[in-house]
């Protein structure tokens, strides 16, 4: 097993975002997050890039023990986050942006040129500023930025979120080929169809609960709905 | 010296100015602390250039930048990393702007008492008052050498942020501190780089001034202001802004003390505050 999350409690102040959560991941699997806006999800990616320091459980990757471990540990152990909102660094051209992803100098198939082959509109782009660029090339570079890290687990978070369909499509495309490389992945995912038809498994939140787990292909849609609305 | 003369040395006078801001500006602009201290670290780097000149008494001035450069670095890297730092992980975002200016009054006090309040100069050889013959204007060497390094000293750190790995580091950790950690850089370990740099443009402007003119421990204080004015002026965090409002007040200064030689700093705070009235967002400024 990849990722083995134990017992999970995550704090905001006093808030408790995150109950006692178990979620697993397989090398190589996908696994979508599913669940209304407040479930807990973007906490739940938080915690595992090490950005969110109030928790205790067992967080398990690669056999290790990482809850403790500072963010940058994490990254360098072979998580990388694709975090909400893209959050690429407005200074740096896109190039740049993606050899930030590299400096972990983990060895692995990924490197600039092969993201380019991924993504050849980011070739063309390669000198231009993010700000310059829809969102939906913003979220290729973000993605290609993670994946310079040569990540055992990539970790998605919204990426759909204020996309035009046709760079959803693109996006999700390229995860089978991220995935022949042996790189597990997690997404967070409003739509629900779409996080079913792309992943192995799915777990819903709700309130910082788990509601639901399954495979994807066995999923009953009606069920799904229960878990994520409460009802 | 006619007022051609005039406008040329405070051109040159503005490449120490510059120098004073440049360090500041880039501090600020990576971790947004305003480093109260940097004005005594200027005198402090006089005093430290004072040192290493009376330890090589036979050297050229300027052969001393790079010692110079060495001990500054070296403090402002462990000033970071001992204190700054972790006053920067307290939930106030003043705790960092107090702990300079608690600095900035233990470092005066103790450059009183270990060098005395007396004006101090370095007197190596007679560089500081060479002076050279340009189309009739008597121009300084040190002034023209020192507006020289100041522009030299941009280019490099220039392309030490555009062009290498840890320039890049530098902006992407400016633009989003904890974004980077998931690339796997310490923003702590970037800041201890920048305040050296800071701290290592800084020696070399203080070794400038010292040679130039003399100081006391009080120097600092309204290097500070001139510090300020001009990343203020510059733009928060431009370079190249910084150096143009370094030269706008140097000429400013010049010409007013040329038109009342009482004046000491007034026209050029005159011209900053006049600046700040008509474009608050400095030179090349973009933020609000």
């Amino acid at each position: 097993m990849l990722l083995d999350v134990a017992s999970l409690d995550a704090f905001y102040d006093d808030l408790q975002a995150l109950h006692d959560l178990n979620i697993q991941v397989e090398r190589g699997e996908s696994v979508a997050l599913v669940g209304a806006n407040g479930a807990g999800k973007t906490t739940f990616m938080r915690c595992l890039a090490g950005l969110i320091e109030r928790k205790r459980g067992a967080i398990t990757f690669g056999g290790h023990n990482i809850l403790r471990m500072p963010a940058e540990a994490i990254a360098r152990r072979g998580i990388a986050l694709v975090p909400e909102g893209r959050m690429l660094f407005p200074s740096l051209n896109v190039e740049e942006n993606l050899l930030m992803g590299a400096l972990g100098r983990r060895p692995g198939y990924w490197n600039l040129q092969r993201i380019f082959t991924l993504f050849p509109l980011l070739a063309e782009r390669r000198r231009q500023m993010p700000n310059t660029l829809s969102g939906g090339q913003q979220g290729l570079v973000a993605i290609g930025r993670a994946l310079m890290a040569n990540p055992e687990l990539l970790l998605c978070d919204e990426i759909s979120l204020g996309l035009a369909p046709v760079a959803v499509d693109q996006i999700y495309a390229s995860f089978s080929r991220i995935r022949i490389e042996g790189t597990a992945i997690v997404v967070v995912e409003q739509d629900v169809k779409r996080a079913a038809s792309a992943t192995d498994r799915v777990y819903c939140l709700l309130e910082g609960h788990v509601t639901l787990q399954g495979q994807s292909r066995k999923l009953d849609l009606e069920e799904l709905t229960r878990a994520y609305f409460g009802t | 010296m006619g007022w051609t003369g005039t406008i040329v040395n405070g051109v040159l006078l503005g490449g120490l100015y510059g120098l004073f801001g440049v360090g500041l500006a880039l501090v600020f602009g990576v971790t947004r602390i305003v480093n109260i201290m940097h004005g005594e670290f200027i005198a402090l780097s006089a005093f430290i250039a004072l040192g290493v000149s009376s330890l090589l008494p036979d050297v050229h001035p300027l052969v001393l930048i790079m010692p110079v450069v060495i001990v500054s670095f070296a403090l402002g890297y462990a000033l970071q990393a001992v204190l700054v730092n972790r006053s920067m992980r307290l939930p106030d975002p003043l705790a960092p702007l107090l702990l300079t200016f608690g600095l900035s009054v233990i470092v005066r006090n103790l450059m009183i008492e270990g060098f005395g309040v007396n004006p101090r100069h370095i007197r190596q050889g007679d560089f500081g008052q060479l002076s050279i013959d340009v189309f009739g204007i008597p121009v300084g060497v040190l002034p023209v050498v020192t507006l020289m390094l100041a522009v030299t000293l941009f280019v490099i750190l220039q392309l030490l942020l555009r062009r290498t790995e840890l320039g890049r580091i530098v902006r992407a950790t400016a633009d989003n501190a904890e974004i980077v950690r998931l690339m796997g850089v310490r923003p702590a370990s970037v800041y201890n780089i920048v305040m050296g740099l800071s701290f290592a443009l800084a020696g070399v402007a203080g070794l400038m001034l010292a040679l130039r003119t003399t100081f006391t421990p009080f120097s600092g204080v309204e290097r500070l202001l001139i510090s300020f004015e001009v990343v203020v002026m510059g733009g928060l965090g431009s370079f190249w802004g910084a150096m143009l409002a370094g030269i706008a007040l140097g000429v400013a200064q010049l010409v007013g003390l040329r038109l009342n030689p009482n004046s000491g700093f007034l026209y050029a705070n005159l011209v900053f505050f006049a600046f700040v009235m008509l474009r608050p967002n400095g030179l090349f400024g973009t933020r609000q």
